[in-house]
């Protein structure tokens, strides 16, 4: 008889435990640091990079690098990324020996400013080189900060999602959204530091954990993969009786989140429910079916589960998925679009859509830049309904050399392409409107806000 | 006074809250004495979400009914919906001790409280617990098991769940005026008590109440219920889907929808207009009546093929022998009954509660099959006929005023 082994334990499935570094860059980076070690995190070495002196003193990391020590003499950047770029170059190899040794790397950067977006994309590609795996964790500035700050963020971005395996974007005008307008300043600042210390630590706990249903380093790649990308980040923890509900709810929140609205665009989503021994299947199973109405059909759920006894009797979930930015639908991904377009002149009306899913097309066409959506007059015309799938699927093309590229060693291995086979809907994302239902609670049906008239959700023009 | 019995069903609806009073014969015919009825405010899709006002609401419409049935209400039956509502199916066994061998009515209680314990989320209570059909040894379709003999005694029951505070808030709105709730019923099952006949249940029969608030639906097949369920979008959203394609106001988008409104499309001429009067405050405006139709269509046609792909989630919508029934102010919709045969491929008929005397007026109107459905209701369970699917509902209730002597 086979027989089972009773004394199953769950610290016996443990994996070895990974070496990890923390690294917060600019000033920004290090206030993140400083509530990251506040909150508590086992076994991973902080470290703090900075053009600023007198902030890397006050840090609480372990070690500390001080960038541009000729270029900026212990000043900050002066809020321009060429010095932060300057900097940096300059102290490459105490960089280097900073991150010698970690197979993973957190980087936290507040990007805007000087040193984060100057020396950011140059970090995370020394980080990349030493073959650990790179996840960056940036904050993009607040809108009052200027334009010329939020375009020198997103050109940093941009040049991190190149460098970086992953990037978790977050904005911080939706984080002041999290605190009452009432609270000072500052707690509009600890709540952005608090999320990015949350979300650090729950990618953390994602790969050190033992999970009963793992959640590997490729499922967040694929969750966040979406070209020019904000990340969606919820994590919610709860006790008693309603834990699934109320930890859902709590991660649906999650200013990220849009409470839950935002679910409905994205096409992966990595869902990872960690709770106490009591916890129970059917508690997962309810919490999966109300998430379940957050988004549509088609989304692929990566799912994850696992039992922490340090949890108690609590129940936490992490949610972690990506939407295309504003105004990131460039002809590049074009969307697997349906129209619904309605019969001009019929006595009775057509079946105007089967819910058919526009196929996709079998293999990755060259990508045309210039394709246009379909023109909204030309679909006015047409009579019959058309589930014309305009899907333009872009090569996996080796990612162009960044920027910053050419500072780096001959020796540096060739940054992995990233296949870019996401497609992404285009959505309306002027915010849609809900009429006399804006206060009530919303109906979500398949990802789809049903409050919002159905012929705006679905592009039909009326005269 | 020489009335038998008196009940009187209340529907606080997203649109009107409507009270219907009842006469319930000996005969077991229902007499409708009258009907209050006020505009509803502070409900949205079917819940309330403004307690003050939603009262005050509540207690005009109970005033208004009882000055025109002459009746002074102490007690009401209450219909409920709204979208945390929910509902499966589930098996209930139990085992005949062994020195037993005729199933006696504790076994039929025992049963239905081993089909109740699954797993619902912790905030919800059970609503309905409604009996499809016995198992006695396996043997199938036994209607009434008592007396029958038998080891094992199974039954396949429907359960209607939602969260308890939500139907505990529309409780209390009424205890408010004040007033006595006999039960709380969910309200496509009682709107199905008078629109559908029991030969259509037997048949297999889909009703789908289009109300202002909700779309709630309940499917019959062998005269027991197999799919209830709930879609929180009603004729509030054609309304204001109206209001803001057109870009007018909503009191003037709920009167188009009703008096022009229709869900076929390319039905009218090229260039057909409606023009809107001006009025102080509006300047009026000519409305093309094929956009008008389409902002409805799309929302009608969406609304029904939600329902339809969750009623496929199940085979039930294959069984149906008697067809589609429509009720609710959304079925007065012109063009309703060809837009969702077309979506569901079968018989579509637009219904209203029927067999009932008094007010024709009342009965013929879809608006108010759920509070006369109320009626039928309370009617079957106060006489505890083991009527159709109800079986036996063990409740007993107090006797209402006026039936003492």
């Amino acid at each position: 008889m086979i027989e089972l082994n009773r004394n199953y334990n769950l610290g016996q499935t443990a994996r070895e435990s990974v070496k990890i570094k923390i690294v917060g860059i600019g000033g920004a980076g290090s206030n993140a640091l400083d509530r990251i070690v506040l909150d508590g995190i086992e076994s991973a070495e902080i470290v703090a990079i900075n053009t600023d002196v007198q902030s890397l003193t006050s840090s609480v990391a372990t070690q500390k690098v001080q960038l541009g020590r000729s270029a900026t003499r212990g000043l900050g950047a002066g809020g321009d990324p060429e010095v932060g770029l300057a900097a940096g170059e300059e102290a490459v190899e105490e960089i280097r020996q900073a991150l010698e040794g970690a197979e993973m790397i957190f980087i936290c950067v507040g990007l805007g400013g000087g040193t984060g977006s100057g020396s950011a994309p140059l970090i995370a590609g020394i980080a990349k080189e030493h073959g650990a795996l790179t996840v960056v964790i940036a904050t993009m500035p607040f809108a009052f900060e200027g334009k010329r700050r939020t375009a020198q963020a997103e050109e940093a971005l941009v040049a991190l999602q190149e460098a970086a395996d992953a990037v978790i974007c977050f904005e911080n005008d939706k984080m002041g959204d999290a605190v009452s307008p009432h609270a000072g300043v500052h707690q509009a600042f600890a709540a952005a530091d608090q999320t990015i210390s949350q979300s650090v630590r729950a990618i953390y706990e994602l790969f050190t954990r033992p999970g009963i249903i793992s959640i590997g380093f490729d499922d967040l790649v694929t969750a966040l993969r979406s070209k020019n990308a904000r990340c969606l980040f919820g994590y919610g923890e709860a006790g008693g009786d309603n834990r699934s509900h109320e930890s859902l709810e709590l991660a649906l929140k999650n200013p990220l989140m849009n409470r839950g609205r935002m679910l409905s665009e994205t096409h992966n989503l990595l869902v990872n429910v960690v709770g106490g021994i009591s916890m129970t299947l059917n508690e997962v199973q309810i919490l999966m079916e109300e998430l379940g109405r957050h988004v549509s059909d088609d989304t692929r759920i990566l799912f994850g589960t696992a039992v922490d006894a340090k949890l108690g009797d609590h129940m936490c979930v992490t949610l972690i998925s990506s939407v295309a930015a504003e105004g990131a639908s460039n002809g590049k991904e074009q969307p697997a679009k349906v129209n619904y377009v309605r019969p001009a002149a019929k006595v009775q009306v057509s079946p105007v859509e089967k819910i058919s899913k526009p196929k996709r097309p079998p293999e990755k066409i060259e990508a045309d830049d210039e394709k246009p959506l379909l023109a909204d007059d030309d679909v006015e015309e047409k009579t019959e309904v058309e589930v014309e799938p305009v899907v333009a699927v872009t090569k996996p093309a080796p990612i162009k050399p960044v920027q910053i590229k050419p500072m780096l060693p001959e020796s540096s291995p060739p940054v992995v392409a990233k296949a870019q086979q996401e497609r992404q809907e285009s959505l309306p994302f002027e915010p849609l409107n809900r009429g006399r239902f804006e206060k009530s609670e919303p109906t979500i049906v398949n990802g789809q806000d049903l409050d919002v008239p159905t012929f705006m959700r679905r592009n039909i023009k009326l005269k | 006074m020489g009335r038998d019995n008196i009940i009187v069903g209340l529907e606080i609806g997203t649109s009107k809250i409507c009270v219907v009073v009842g006469e319930s014969k000996s005969d077991g015919s229902i007499k409708i004495l009258g009907v209050g009825q006020t505009p509803s405010r502070g409900v949205r899709k079917g819940e309330i979400v403004d307690f003050e006002t939603a009262g005050k609401c509540v207690r005009e419409a109970i005033a208004d009914a009882e000055e025109k049935s002459d009746v002074m209400i102490e007690s009401v039956y209450v219909g409920i919906t709204g979208s945390h509502i929910s509902s499966f199916n589930n098996r209930g066994v139990v085992q005949l001790p062994e020195d037993q061998e005729e199933i006696g009515e504790e076994d039929c209680e025992n049963v239905r409280t081993n089909a109740k314990e699954v797993s619902i989320p912790s905030q919800n209570f059970f609503l309905h617990t409604i009996l499809q059909h016995y198992y006695v040894d396996g043997q199938d379709g036994v209607l009434n098991p008592m007396g029958m003999m038998g080891s094992k005694l199974e039954a396949d029951f429907h359960i209607i769940h939602g969260i308890g505070t939500r139907v505990k808030n529309a409780i209390r709105c009424i205890k408010e005026i004040p007033l006595e709730v006999e039960d709380v019923v969910f309200n496509p099952l009682a709107a199905a008590q008078v629109v559908l006949t029991q030969n259509q249940k037997t048949q297999g029969a889909l009703m789908i109440d289009i109300g202002g608030g909700t779309t709630d639906f309940i499917l019959y097949v062998d005269g027991a219920v197999k799919q209830t369920g709930v879609l929180a979008v009603g004729g509030d959203h054609i309304t204001n889907d109206i209001s803001m394609g057109l870009r007018i106001p909503m009191a003037k988008a709920e009167k188009l929808k009703v008096e022009e409104g229709s869900v076929i499309l390319g039905n009218c001429l090229p260039g057909e207009t409606v023009t809107l009067k001006d009025e102080s405050g509006f300047a009026g405006k000519e409305i093309e009546r094929e956009t008008l139709n389409t902002i409805i269509h799309m929302r009608m046609r969406e609304s029904l093929e939600l329902l339809k792909r969750e009623l496929d989630r199940e085979t039930y919508l294959d069984f149906i022998g008697a067809g589609i029934f429509i009720t609710g102010g959304c079925s007065l919709l012109k063009g309703i009954d060809h837009l969702a045969g077309e979506i569901f491929g079968m018989p579509v008929h637009v219904a209203h509660a029927q067999s009932m005397s008094g007010l024709t007026s009342a009965f013929e109107n879809p608006q108010l099959a759920t509070a006369i459905g109320l009626i039928k209701y309370a009617q079957a369970v106060e006489t505890d006929r083991p009527s159709g699917w109800f079986g036996k509902i063990k409740r007993k209730l107090p006797m209402i005023f006026g039936g003492q002597h």
